[in-house]
């Protein structure tokens, strides 16, 4: 037996939990599909296949306020920003959600992101597993998959009538009442397959890759926007400003990509990834290589949006497919 | 498709000669997309390699941008009609030396929009209304002459924009800008944005801080508009890169439009012609604060 809770049960939910929280689904945004705070159920959309930007900005936003630093009479005030009220994520793919895990890696490990650490503990999320798959997903081969729960607080999968209810942490429990539940005898549908991708042992082939002209000859097409790094789960560099305004300073953070020329530009003015071919090894080296060495888990979770909204169709798969048939070097 | 069939045999050639022959040493044209249907930038080193190359409505992207990145480098060039304006824009601001550019100039039917995994049979918007269909400069040209070219209203959607009233224009673009992730990928693909140092990563003077909301978003996209009046060619790069969806080239072609209508200036139709705001000419009073 299985939870189970009818469409117009779930509408009446999602409605109250705008009473009192950021409710944030897919909502259609011109021709686009995005994550938005929405103030009404009808606004949510529920048949996509994913949206366009992945929902990590309300872990870690696009652009973040640190702190103030204020001078008030004759003293120096450091004000904290303003902690947000909890928000609850409906209609996360499992992908994403396991994003948020590898994010969760290098933003929580001592010491943690302050700020991401508040993000992550004032939001809940819920998933809606994947009844389709789309051609550029390759969740499986990259240890997700279409019914994955990873990072997911409740998970949903739709079935007729309603859907399927996997109540999985304690912040799941306490958001959605037991009352709106009841039990069904249904199957749970069966997961789409996904392209597989040869992922297996990529580490090791990436480690002997590290030298090859390849690099150089895919950064050639590369026009070093930071469209990949922005639409991804999992990409988490950000660059550091201080704005002053009428003695009050502010400390801002916003994303940053390792694409982006200048990137690495020091003081004195080197660089030591000026060539576009460093930079293109940078990305797969750090999604493939140095991520998995220092954390564990390939820093990818196969959402395909790299590859759907590159420019120039420098594709990660592609990119896999080429290493793993590398010889060793020379 | 036959028409691109033959335009692809000719590139091949072409480019396999160019290479044998040791006149260019990188070809820069489009070869098949990883879903099968679209195309992509591809560079070819190796005569064996010119094989890869393609042409047909899927080739949207305007390689021009790449010749930067080939500086003093004899280099071959797919260019389609728009995109060999960008190499006048270029020469005429001294960013290319001539001799070391070999253009492969095709006749151009329109391409289509770039639709992920889907054959689109819809004509980019720039196409609908263009008038060129020869490359205004090359080397070797590859195809047949249209027999009927199009003509059309050049700007029905900028003069569709300008019958709004300006609340409405500025409701419009705040909406539009709000959505944008300042992923540069518009000026990444625009060969008209080639500024070693960008004015959005300048600290000192600072024109536009880091922040990518509305208010950085909407300076980023307007300052970027103006230093493209006069030269923006209107290949539509950056709207077809933008993974937003934001309608740049609109903003950009009423710029283009005022040009034309202050100056009779259209960027790129010859190398000779600089662009009117990088010149001064006395008798180009506008009437403006008399």
């Amino acid at each position: 037996m299985s939870q189970f809770i009818s469409k117009q049960h779930l509408l009446s939910w999602l409605g109250q939990l705008m009473e009192n929280r950021h409710l944030v689904a897919p909502a259609r945004v011109d021709g686009l599909i995005l994550f938005k705070e929405v103030g009404r159920v009808e606004d949510i959309v529920f048949d996509y296949e994913n949206t366009t930007l992945s929902p990590k900005e309300w872990f870690f936003p696009k652009t973040e306020t640190l702190f103030y630093v204020e001078r008030k009479d004759g003293k120096v005030e450091l004000l904290p920003p303003e902690i947000e009220k909890e928000t609850v994520i409906f209609g996360i793919r499992p992908c994403d959600a396991r994003g948020i895990t590898i994010l969760d890696l290098p933003y929580l490990a001592d010491p943690a992101d302050t700020f991401y650490r508040q993000h992550r503990e004032k939001t809940a999320m819920v998933g809606l597993s994947c009844l389709t798959a789309c051609p550029e997903c390759f969740c499986e081969s990259m240890g997700s998959g279409p019914q994955d729960t990873a990072g997911l607080d409740i998970m949903l999968t739709e079935v007729k009538d309603g859907y399927l209810v996997e109540i999985l942490t304690e912040k799941g429990k306490s958001l959605l009442s037991e009352g709106l539940l009841s039990t069904a005898d249904l199957p749970k549908p069966k997961a789409p397959k996904t392209a597989a991708v040869p992922s297996e042992g990529v580490v090791q082939k990436m480690r002997q890759a590290f030298d090859s002209a390849y690099w150089s000859r895919v950064a050639d097409r590369c026009i070093h926007c930071n469209v990949c790094a922005y639409v991804c789960p999992t990409c988490y560099c950000f660059d550091v400003r201080d704005y002053t305004d009428k003695g009050r300073t502010e400390r801002v953070r916003s994303w940053e990509s390792c694409q982006s020329p200048g990137f690495t530009k020091i003081a004195g003015g080197h660089d030591p990834r000026a060539n576009k071919g460093a930079r293109m090894r940078q990305r797969f080296g750090h999604k493939l290589l140095y991520f998995p060495e220092q954390f564990g888990p390939l820093h990818c979770v196969g959402c395909g949006r790299c590859v759907r909204s590159c420019p120039v169709n420098i594709d990660i798969r592609e990119i896999i497919e080429d290493v793993q048939k590398m010889g060793a070097p020379k | 498709m036959s028409a691109a069939m033959d335009q692809t045999a000719q590139i091949r050639q072409k480019a396999r000669e160019l290479l044998e022959n040791k006149v260019v040493d990188c070809v820069i044209g489009y070869e098949r997309a990883t879903d099968g249907v679209n195309a992509r930038p591809l560079f070819v080193y190796e005569p064996e390699e010119a094989d890869r190359l393609i042409f047909d409505q899927t080739c949207t992207h305007n390689l021009t941008r790449y010749l930067l990145n080939r500086k003093g480098k004899p280099t071959a060039i797919v260019v389609k009609p728009c995109d060999s304006r960008a190499i006048n824009l270029l020469l005429n601001e001294s960013q290319l030396q001539r001799e070391k550019i070999h253009i492969i100039g095709v006749v151009c039917p329109g391409v289509v929009e770039r639709q992920w995994r889907q054959a689109s049979a819809k004509l980019l918007n720039a196409c609908q209304v263009c008038q060129q269909h020869v490359p205004v400069i090359y080397d070797v040209l590859v195809g047949e002459l249209p027999s009927e070219p199009t003509v059309a209203e050049h700007y029905p959607d900028v003069v569709e924009m300008e019958a709004k009233s300006a609340e409405e224009r500025q409701v419009f673009w705040k909406e539009q800008f709000s959505r944008c992730i300042r992923c540069y990928a518009c000026r990444q693909a625009c060969p008209g944005c080639y500024c070693p140092e960008c004015f959005a990563e300048r600290l000192d003077p600072l024109w536009v801080g880091i922040r990518i909301a509305p208010g950085e978003n909407e300076v980023w996209n307007t300052i970027r508009a103006f230093h493209l009046a006069g030269r923006c060619i209107g290949c539509y790069q950056c709207e077809q890169v933008c993974p937003v969806d934001i309608p740049l080239s609109l903003l950009n072609r009423k710029l283009e439009k005022e040009v034309l209508g202050l100056f009779n200036f259209q960027a790129g139709m010859d190398a000779e012609t600089s662009p009117p705001f990088s010149t001064f000419k006395k008798e180009e009073k506008l009437g403006i604060g008399e």
